[in-house]
């Protein structure tokens, strides 16, 4: 849209390397790189801390083949890059929470190989969140992350600077849940390109900036015009995404991508912390009830559901899984989820995702797709 | 009424002129092909070519441009056919032209030069559900023909080898620079060509009919494309798929143009 009203969430993407490094000119605090969205950023953030998601720069690279496989997922390897490259050469630490073994080793190479880090910390978080004694494990990870940041800056983290942290990051994922609702509407005021940039630059922004910029965004959406063509609505399903160019291409053929189900976006702020006055149970517990990655949800396969009810509440008429190649998690779920959604109406397309994308074949597929659907009769 | 459809493909440009006929009594509507033209377009830039390959087409029917009612494109440079009305992606133009071909065919297998995709289709030619070749030649006709190269055949020689063999190599490697290393592997262990041919069809097919799988065998299977030429790889496929029949055009690489030229007719009511 031309009315330059997510232009500020634009450029902070663009230049989101640029935005941490002056951050820690103007504030004096440390960078730190998480790798995961179940790491808890109220910790790192109560510690007078930005925490900077590492996503990648979909460019050709050639560093990581020493330290991991070229069949880890392309996030990972591009995520490496980046460490290995220097390009997050002002993050003192690197943190990741417990998700899948790829990303494991992407940490452990970060950790070992990129040699502006002085300090990082695992968090061990149970992938079995459903067993009854998921919580208190992590309660005790959580407590554990705290004190060793307490020792790290020298500086207790008491209960109360856990709350007041809790509750920034609280006010974000509510702004972030009523940007997201103005998607449920026909011919939606917010695309899926600016709401991917919305929830991106919450992953590295500083909180409380984001959340002034949101209220300004969402203070003028109601008289937002929009000149464009809604088309047919679409969900996008997967892990990481931060194909910009890909979105774009999707919504410029005929469609707007209105809710998604992925670690870029909804799985990342949809649900608050219950309120509590133990601040280390608030977070913890509230990292255990988020809806599900692929590596926490089992026994029972509670995304399904949820994917689905997604896709209802917001009117999406189909769904694009964009699979990272090589990651054994979504692709496990992917048969299942597939044959979930289009028992219950939602036909779906299935794209591979690499480190650097083929938009012109995907393009094709996706007006493929958009003909298969289209109501008109051809003959 | 006279449409036109134009397939731009990786190695050619198809026009196929469409003409609507006249049946009295008939309850639908019914079509014939006026021509079909086929052009390799060498150095032409694409539109260039285009705009060439679409002109040789009239003039070997006796038709002026302002005869045609509409003219539709697909193909993967159908977006530089910049005379078209409007364009149409291959994988629907294939299903509509397979089934008006073949009206009970629900399944169809297009293999061109650089792509190999499967498609289901509906009673009335409209494409549900589709899956193609991610990144990749092993599934594609540019695969075999690379590898009839390092065997120094023709493609048609090659097909034909392929069926004096009995012997099933497995191939295992899935790009086409790799599995030119097994081929001189095994040439150089003195397998029989027409066994090596066989290996490479059966490894082409067994890409194409895991994609095809995808959406699903149903009803009567069409093969469209280049490599409907190639008997050794129809054989393979067939053999792949565990079907007894896979139903071939006569003009197979004409087909997605046809299809486009019928969606344009239909478009005009």
């Amino acid at each position: 849209m031309a009315d330059g009203l997510f232009d500020q969430f634009k450029d902070w993407y663009e230049k989101r390397h640029d935005y941490a490094r002056d951050w820690k000119a103007r504030t004096g605090g440390q960078v730190v790189a998480t790798m995961c969205t179940y790491t808890a950023e109220e910790l790192l953030i109560a510690a007078g801390m930005l925490p900077v998601r590492v996503l990648g720069a979909h460019e050709p690279q050639n560093v990581t083949e020493p330290h991991i496989f070229g069949m880890f997922c392309p996030f990972c390897r591009d995520s490496l890059a980046q460490g290995l490259l220097g390009r997050f050469d002002y993050a003192e630490g690197v943190t990741l929470t417990q998700s899948c073994i790829q990303y494991r080793q992407t940490f452990s190479s970060w950790r070992s190989n990129v040699p502006s880090v002085k300090w990082d910390y695992y968090v061990p978080m149970p992938n079995d969140v459903q067993s009854p004694h998921a919580r208190k494990a992590h309660y005790a990870e959580i407590q554990a992350f705290r004190t060793f940041l307490s020792a790290l800056t020298g500086k207790e983290l008491t209960d109360a600077m856990l709350h007041e942290a809790t509750d920034v990051v609280d006010e974000n994922r509510r702004l972030l849940r009523q940007l997201f609702d103005y998607r449920k509407e026909a011919n939606p005021k917010v695309t899926g390109v600016e709401a991917l940039y919305a929830s991106l630059t919450a992953q590295f922004v500083d909180k409380k900036e984001h959340n002034e910029q949101l209220k300004k965004v969402l203070a003028a959406l109601p008289s937002r015009p929009m000149d464009r063509k809604e088309g047919v609505r679409f969900m996008t399903i997967g892990s990481e995404n931060d194909d910009v160019a890909f979105m774009a291409m999707v919504e410029s053929v005929g469609s707007t991508i209105v809710i998604d189900d992925q670690c870029s976006g909804t799985r990342y702020f949809w649900n608050e912390s219950m309120k509590d006055a133990d601040p280390v149970k608030r977070i913890a517990e509230r990292y255990c009830d988020r809806p599900a990655c692929p590596t926490k949800d089992y026994p029972a396969h509670t995304r399904f559901d949820h994917v689905l009810g997604l896709a209802k509440d917001y009117n999406a008429r189909a769904a694009i899984f964009l699979q990272q190649k090589f990651c054994d998690p979504h692709e496990g779920d992917y048969p299942d989820l597939k044959e979930h959604l289009e028992k219950n109406g939602i036909p779906t397309l299935f794209l591979e995702f690499d480190i650097t994308n083929p938009i012109g074949p995907f393009r094709i597929r996706v007006e493929a797709m958009l003909e298969t659907l289209s109501e008109e009769e051809l003959f | 009424m006279i449409t036109a459809g134009i397939d731009m493909g990786s190695r050619s440009i198809k026009v196929v002129l469409v003409e609507e006929l006249k049946v009295d009594g008939a309850p639908a509507l019914k079509y014939g092909v006026k021509k079909s033209h086929i052009m390799m377009p060498g150095d032409l830039d694409q539109d260039v070519a285009a705009d060439k390959a679409y002109n040789e087409a009239l003039a070997a029917a006796g038709l002026k441009k302002e005869d045609v009612k509409a003219v539709f494109a697909t193909g993967a440079g159908r977006k530089q056919v910049a005379f078209a009305t409007e364009g149409v992606t291959e994988m629907t133009a294939g299903a509509k032209g397979a089934n008006f071909m073949f009206p009970m065919c629900r399944t169809v297998v297009d293999v061109g030069a650089e792509e190999g995709r499967g498609m289901k289709t509906d009673a009335e030619g409209k494409a549900v559900d589709f899956a193609g070749n991610e990144k990749c030649a092993a599934g594609a006709g540019s695969f075999a023909e690379a590898m009839s190269r390092a065997l120094q055949m023709t493609l048609k020689e090659f097909g034909e080898a392929s069926l004096k063999s009995d012997k099933s190599i497995p191939m295992n490697a899935q790009c086409t620079v790799f599995a030119e290393s097994e081929v001189v592997s095994l040439i150089h262990s003195s397998t029989p060509k027409n066994d090596i041919a066989k290996a490479v069809l059966d490894a082409v097919a067994s890409r194409v009919c895991a994609m095809v799988r995808r959406v699903g065998i149903e009803g009567e299977v069409v093969l469209i494309g280049g490599m409907v030429h190639n008997a050794g790889f129809v054989q393979s496929l067939k053999t792949a798929m565990g079907v007894d029949t896979v139903s071939l055009p006569d003009m197979p690489e004409y087909i997605s143009a046809l299809g486009c030229a019928l969606i344009a007719a239909e478009r005009q009511h």
